[in-house]
């Protein structure tokens, strides 16, 4: 057995140096490809952070007549915490509204100064679930309080996050698409490669055959091959990938303005990235596999 | 023991390059199988490593039909034989350690043990200093002898040789095919194809003339 892997690495060995020139343009074209899903599948993960951030912090805000009594308000705040996706519910008095509004905006203070009138109502904060955010339970709840007696407005900025996972979801498709059209132009010429290279053996494929090789014992080498082309132009695209990561904001990212948060890359993580390295090695076998059971008559 | 019964091979319509070959070759045997270029002599010899399926016919190889052996398979009747070609067939990117070694590697022996048959058959053929040469850098002599160390390392019960000395000269053609009758001593059945007169007159034990695909002469010695 240890011969026969001996044999297989060696034949293995011999193919990608005999053809190196080849070998090393299938590698880059791989590189390229899974670079490129790479690249769509981290600005992705950065659109998905960002769009769980703000749902970890969304409130929705429910405005209050200024006339409500006290007893209505508690009731009305007490009904209001009753779902399951309410994680915490308080009542935020107008006063509190204007210290809030003084200190996020120190500089109307002037305009502050000179009201007559406390012009916020009272209010109560429901602090949401992150998970459940995004249901149709919650704009349900949102749209059925807004008719409640007492209730004269709601606040909820669903909408920056439904943006954000529309904007994870469109690179992430992006990304699937052009990878997927390049990691096919690298099944193809891996698969041409692999041809190429079974073509060049031939005299050897014909020796092994003589001698009694079996059709896996012929074969395998060249599956090798696609798998070993295919690992190498992942992990490149991966090495790649971090050095993109480590510059991208110190040549591009200031230049971005208020974009630089949404075009931020995120690291793949340890899955995404043994993923990429799988995927690396099947479209290395596939190629070969197809080329091999196409080409190599044994 | 080899049995071809009534074998027939049409590669293009009207020319049969075999019509009705039958013959015996008994274990221990030591058999040439002669007759002009074109005549049928590769043609006979592809046809019972099954390199070429026969049109029509038997081919009994100890006992077994090969022409039944599914290609996938065909690697068990191969492994009984080792075959030699005219052109040497080598993988000049190896050496002749492991030029020599792949049949056993083939069958999973083990690294002392292939080292240690491999280094034999290569005394055997007195090529053992040249073990980790590779075959470019030997004379045609020393890379036919090469091939012929391949072909028995594994002991095989069968050597076929399609014109092994047609790129040699005399005196070289002559060591080997002595090299061949020291195997034939050692238990082998030689099987070889060539035109070599003088060879034949020297060395044949067995000899079938081929003419035209047909076998229209026997020697037996």
């Amino acid at each position: 057995m240890l011969e026969k892997l001996k044999f297989f690495l060696s034949a293995t060995g011999n193919n990608l140096w005999q053809f190196r020139t080849r070998n090393l343009f299938s590698v880059a074209i791989i590189c390229l490809s899974f670079l490129t899903v790479g690249i769509f599948l981290s600005l992705a993960n950065n659109l998905r952070a960002t769009a769980r951030e703000l749902a970890a912090n969304m409130t929705i805000a429910f405005y209050l007549d200024k006339d409500l009594s006290a007893a209505g308000a508690d009731t009305l705040r007490r009904e209001i915490g009753r779902p399951g996706f309410a994680e915490s519910v308080r009542v935020v008095s107008p006063e509190e509204a204007l210290e809030r509004f003084r200190a996020s905006f120190p500089e109307l203070a002037d305009v502050v100064a000179g009201l007559q009138a406390n012009p916020f109502p009272p209010a109560i904060e429901m602090r949401v679930n992150a998970k459940a955010s995004a249901s149709k339970e919650v704009a349900a709840f949102v749209e059925a309080a807004r008719a409640r007696p007492g209730v004269t407005d709601v606040l909820f900025n669903r909408d920056w996050v439904e943006k954000m996972q529309g904007f994870s979801r469109l690179a992430g498709a992006v990304g699937a698409f052009l990878g997927g059209i390049l990691i096919l132009t690298s099944f193809f010429i891996i698969s041409n490669v692999v041809k190429l290279n079974v073509f060049a053996r031939k005299n050897e494929i014909e020796i092994l055959r003589f001698v009694g090789g079996t059709n896996l014992f012929i074969r395998i080498p060249f599956w090798l091959e696609g798998v070993t082309l295919g690992l190498l132009g992942s992990l490149l695209s991966l090495a790649l990938l971090f050095i993109v990561i480590n510059l991208f904001p110190v040549y591009l990212g200031s230049s971005l303005g208020a974009l630089q948060q949404l075009l931020r890359f995120r690291y793949p993580g340890l899955s995404q990235a043994a993923a990429l390295l799988l995927g690396g090695a099947a479209t290395g076998f596939v190629g070969s596999a197809t080329s091999v059971s196409k080409f190599l008559k044994v | 023991m080899i049995e071809l019964h009534h074998i027939w091979k049409q590669y293009q319509k009207p020319y049969w390059a075999l019509s009705d070959v039958t013959l015996r070759i008994e274990d221990g045997d030591f058999c040439f199988i002669t007759g002009p270029s074109g005549s049928g002599k590769t043609t006979l010899l592809k046809t019972i490593f099954r390199e070429i399926v026969p049109t029509e016919g038997q081919i009994l190889v100890n006992g077994v039909n090969i022409l039944k052996i599914r290609d996938s398979r065909i690697y068990t009747l191969r492994r009984t034989m080792g075959i030699v070609f005219q052109d040497f067939r080598l993988m000049f990117h190896r050496t002749v350690f492991e030029n020599v070694a792949v049949p056993l590697q083939v069958v999973g022996v083990g690294r002392k043990e292939i080292r240690r048959r491999v280094f034999n058959t290569l005394q055997k053929v007195n090529l053992h200093q040249k073990i980790w040469e590779m075959p470019g850098r030997l004379s045609y002599g020393e890379q036919q002898r090469v091939a012929i160390a391949r072909a028995v390392v594994n002991n095989p019960e069968f050597i076929l040789a399609d014109e092994p000395t047609g790129n040699l000269d005399p005196e070289l053609a002559f060591e080997i095919v002595t090299l061949f009758k020291e195997i034939n001593r050692q238990g082998a059945t030689v099987i070889i194809g060539s035109h070599d007169r003088e060879l034949i007159r020297h060395f044949g034990d067995n000899i079938l003339f081929l003419q035209k695909g047909k076998i229209v002469g026997k020697e037996a010695h």
